[in-house]
């Protein structure tokens, strides 16, 4: 029975590999020290290498022949411009990879991953993950200083027995690198969104289906959108515009007339042809922000549009095409709406074959730290102004920006309301402890303005009565009592009301009873009059 | 099917060479389990899987288990072939010791034999090529065999690349000649001590020199310092000749990153005073081989230096394959000298 064979595929590392003259033996070069392991015997070397590297490839082929007589070494110009352009590097691999007569019947292959810049690296990382090389990796180290010559070490790691834990988490940053593109470079650290992005980077790349991103206000989906058509655009599966458009903007006639265009003189105040988002859109992609928000009769045209491409405008008889990547956004739950027939049924079952929820700030706030540095670093570059914190007031405004009275109800858009409000306010481009103190004073109010649910409402209600200081003194656990027994008298006409209201359970039990003064005397308790609830503005 | 074990002696890589050899001679096929069982890495390293190849191919063997850490190894040969074959060792292992893996069984083929060998010809895991050359060889001619060994270049660790040729001729009649080795024969009549430096600085030949002329006392004309210009990469080793009537014998030592050359000069030097202490004229890394070679004569006897747990793991190896023993005894008198004679079991 024949052996089979050991094929090394692996690029020269233009600096480690390098060497002239005698003293290269006394260097640890890692292409030449593979040829070199007692252990380890390459039938078959195949160095791919840049046109321009040709003199280093034949040289590294020489010497490997010498040490490694039993090894063939064949060279293979690959092309790519730019050895750190991602896009360029992992084409010009994957190219050779899929040209490549891999006979695995016959043949084991391992990918060295030592050498080569940091961009190919990750590539032929991707590339032996996804199986286009079917390899297992090569990872190998230098000797140690004690030995001081040698050719060191070398890893095996088969991607297939899930077994190389350290090197992959190493590879797994490297690959949250690649897609941290779509991240715009934030090194998020929470798993769930970063699971999320990867998910998206997939399909983003994968499909020209439509998507549907949803959560709460500010959690990224304009961004993350414009990210999308970035990423495609740069895959060349784009050509078109970016078109943006938030829906809750689109009322009535204009609604129809914005999306889809109209004729000259369609209705009064159509004084020329216009073309609609939609055709703006053509061969591009098209985001619709609050897509809850549009009418039924425009998500009629709109599911048209989707599925044939093709649409009418306002006052024309003539059909428009249009082909574009929809991506839709929305905070509402569109299936509730569906029930309530504020939306149709077939245009959600269009829209939602990838449906991606962002999870608000709140549930990540590990992610809290990396998108500062980020939020930093833009307003740097947009105000030329770099800011910092220094150590103990980043320390206090990770500590409140983590703790469970931060509501970060804006989400990310709080995040960087914040940064920007605090590198505005720093003196000398260092933000204290104080200015982030007086941040938090100012969200923590707007988070009690801003809250819509009846608790937070109440709250708000409370805090007028008593003020801030008092109220951030009293327990949580009194604190929402009181508020809602607050609540309760501010919609009642007499104290005797609000005492009937609030205790309609006891009152049906008890053969007497004082409500109103039951009442008085909790209201007593934290200094609240009736009266100064009832004159409350 | 013979079975050897890999672990017993000094179970290193000599146990699989030896019957390597041993099989290829005698026609008899073997299995060996626990190869190199007593080393770091046990199994089979490249240098040692060239040595299978080499070996099945002189042999037209039928082979399995030749992988790589492999500990176990089944060799069938199916006959000798003389020929021409090019061997090439990787890692710059020893060539030196694939040679004498087939080297002898090519001594028993009915023609002559041309090979060429490829690796490390300078390398501090092997004699140097030159102790094949200077003091093999001519013993090999003494048994009645044809052996001449040409340097084309010599190979150092790390790169390598270094080659010889050997040719071979099996003796008249087909059979070496029994031999008794027991004296160097006299005073030395020739001798010469070298320097060689490949692709580093001449100064370091040049200190080694100095420094084999100072311990030695030899006159500056018996020592020298040579380039190797031809070699493949850098290397350094020093090598003391000296020929006595009945026998040649080779010493060594090797340049290494962090050894000064002075120490170099001073090892080959050790080697060879300490082969002078005693009055024997087979040193150890001949006794393992001039042993095989008398086996294969059927009888022999040499004296040598305190035989090596290597030697004595031979001797057991060659007992297993051949109808001989080679029994070693310390001779009466303060002098440290072994006799080692290989008996037949038959007579």
């Amino acid at each position: 029975m024949p052996r089979r064979k050991l094929v090394m595929i692996g690029l020269p590392g233009t600096r480690l590999d390098n060497g002239q003259g005698p003293l290269r033996w006394e260097k640890w070069r890692p292409t030449v020290a593979l040829g070199q392991h007692e252990d380890l015997r390459i039938d078959r070397f195949e160095l791919l290498h840049l046109p321009k590297h040709q003199e280093l490839a034949e040289h590294l082929q020489d010497d490997l022949r010498l040490v490694s007589p039993e090894t063939e070494v064949r060279l293979h110009a690959v092309h790519y411009g730019d050895p750190w352009d991602f896009e360029g590097v992992y084409e010009a691999l994957h190219t050779f990879a899929r040209a490549y007569p891999f006979d695995t019947d016959h043949e084991d292959y391992l990918v060295h991953i030592t050498t080569g810049t940091h961009v190919a690296q990750i590539c032929m990382f991707l590339l032996t993950e996804a199986r286009f090389f079917p390899a297992r990796l090569l990872q190998a180290s230098p000797p140690e200083r004690s030995q001081h010559v040698g050719p060191g070490d070398y890893r095996i790691i088969d991607l297939d027995l899930s077994r190389y834990d350290r090197l992959a988490s190493r590879f797994a940053q490297d690959t949250q690198e690649a897609r941290s593109f779509l991240k715009a470079g934030i090194e998020t650290r929470n798993e769930r969104f970063n699971r999320l992005i990867e998910q998206i980077e997939r399909v983003a790349i994968a499909s020209r289906a439509p998507i549907l991103l949803t959560g709460p206000t500010g959690a990224g989906k304009t961004h993350l959108a414009r990210r999308i058509f970035e990423l495609k655009k740069s895959r060349r599966q784009v050509s078109g515009d970016y078109v943006e458009v938030n829906c809750a903007t689109l009322r009535g006639d204009a609604a129809m007339s914005a999306l889809f265009g109209h004729r000259k003189g369609a209705f009064t105040g159509a004084i020329s042809d216009r073309p609609g988002l939609l055709r703006a859109a053509d061969k591009g992609l098209l985001f619709l922000d609050e897509i809850g928000e549009l009418g039924l009769d425009e998500q009629a045209m709109l599911l048209r549009a989707i599925e044939s491409g093709v649409f009418l405008p306002v006052g024309s008889d003539k059909e428009v095409h249009s082909e574009f990547q929809l991506i839709a956004g929305t905070n509402r739950d569109l299936r509730a709406e569906v029930v309530k027939g504020r939306f149709r049924e077939d245009l959600l079952a269009r829209i939602d074959l990838w449906t991606f929820e962002l999870p608000g700030l709140r549930d990540r706030l590990e992610d809290i730290e990396p998108n500062l540095r980020y939020e930093l670093d833009h307003y740097a570059r947009k105000n030329d102004s770099l800011v910092t914190f220094n150590k103990e007031a980043r320390h206090r405004f990770i500590k409140r920006a983590t703790a469970p009275d931060a509501a970060w109800r804006g989400n990310f858009r709080d995040l960087n309301a914040a940064i920007t409000r605090m590198a505005t306010l720093a003196q000398g481009g260092r933000i204290t402890p104080e200015v982030v103190d007086e941040e938090f004073e100012r969200l923590q109010r707007a988070w009690r303005r801003d809250a819509d649910t009846p608790t937070a409402q109440a709250d708000a209600l409370l805090v007028r009565l008593i003020g801030q200081v008092a109220a951030d003194h009293l327990d949580r656990f009194d604190r929402v009592q009181l508020a809602d027994v607050i609540t309760v008298c501010r919609a009642s006409n007499t104290l005797s009301d609000a005492g009937r209201a609030l205790f309609a359970v006891s009152r049906t039990q008890k053969t007497s009873s004082n409500d109103a003064d039951r009442l008085r005397k909790y209201l007593s308790r934290f200094n609240i009059l009736w009266e100064s609830i009832k004159s409350l503005e | 099917m013979l079975k050897i074990d890999g672990a017993m002696g000094e179970g290193g890589g000599q146990v699989l060479r030896t019957s390597l050899t041993l099989s290829l001679v005698t026609g008899t096929p073997f299995e060996i389990e626990g190869i190199r069982a007593n080393r770091s890495r046990p199994g089979l390293l490249r240098q040692h899987l060239t040595a299978v190849e080499a070996a099945a191919a002189v042999g037209g063997a039928v082979v399995e288990g030749a992988e790589l850490r492999s500990s176990s190894l089944r060799f069938a040969p199916k006959g000798l072939r003389a020929g021409e074959y090019h061997f090439a060792v990787g890692t710059a292992g020893s060539a030196g010791l694939v040679f004498q893996t087939v080297m002898p069984a090519l001594l028993k083929a009915s023609g002559p034999s041309r090979l060429v060998l490829e690796g490390g010809t300078h390398n501090p895991s092997a004699p140097p090529f030159e102790f094949l050359a200077s003091a093999y060889a001519p013993l090999v001619r003494r048994l009645g065999g044809g052996l001449e060994l040409e340097l084309e270049r010599p190979g150092f660790y790390p790169a390598g690349g270094g080659r010889f040729v050997a040719r071979i001729t099996p003796p008249a009649g087909g059979e070496l000649r029994p031999l008794a080795l027991l004296e160097r024969g006299g005073e030395v009549e020739e001798r010469e001590a070298c320097a060689l430096v490949a692709h580093l600085p001449r100064s370091i030949g040049e200190r080694e020199a100095r420094k084999l002329v100072d311990l030695l006392g030899w006159p500056g004309g018996e020592v020298r310092v040579e380039e190797a210009e031809s070699s493949a990469g850098p290397g350094n080793c020093v090598w003391i000749r000296a020929k006595w009537p009945y026998v040649t014998e080779v010493f060594s030592g090797f340049g290494e990153k962090g050894v000064k050359a002075e120490d170099v000069a001073k090892a080959a030097v050790d080697a060879y005073r300490h082969y002078l202490s005693v009055d024997a004229p087979v040193g150890v890394h001949m006794t393992d081989q001039l042993m095989l070679l008398l086996a294969l004569a059927g009888a022999g006897r040499f004296r040598s230096l305190p035989p090596s747990l290597h030697a004595r793991t031979n001797a057991e190896v060659i007992s297993r394959f051949l109808p001989v023993d080679v029994r070693f005894e310390a001779e009466e008198g303060p002098g440290r000298v072994w006799s080692v004679r290989v008996v037949s079991r038959e007579a």
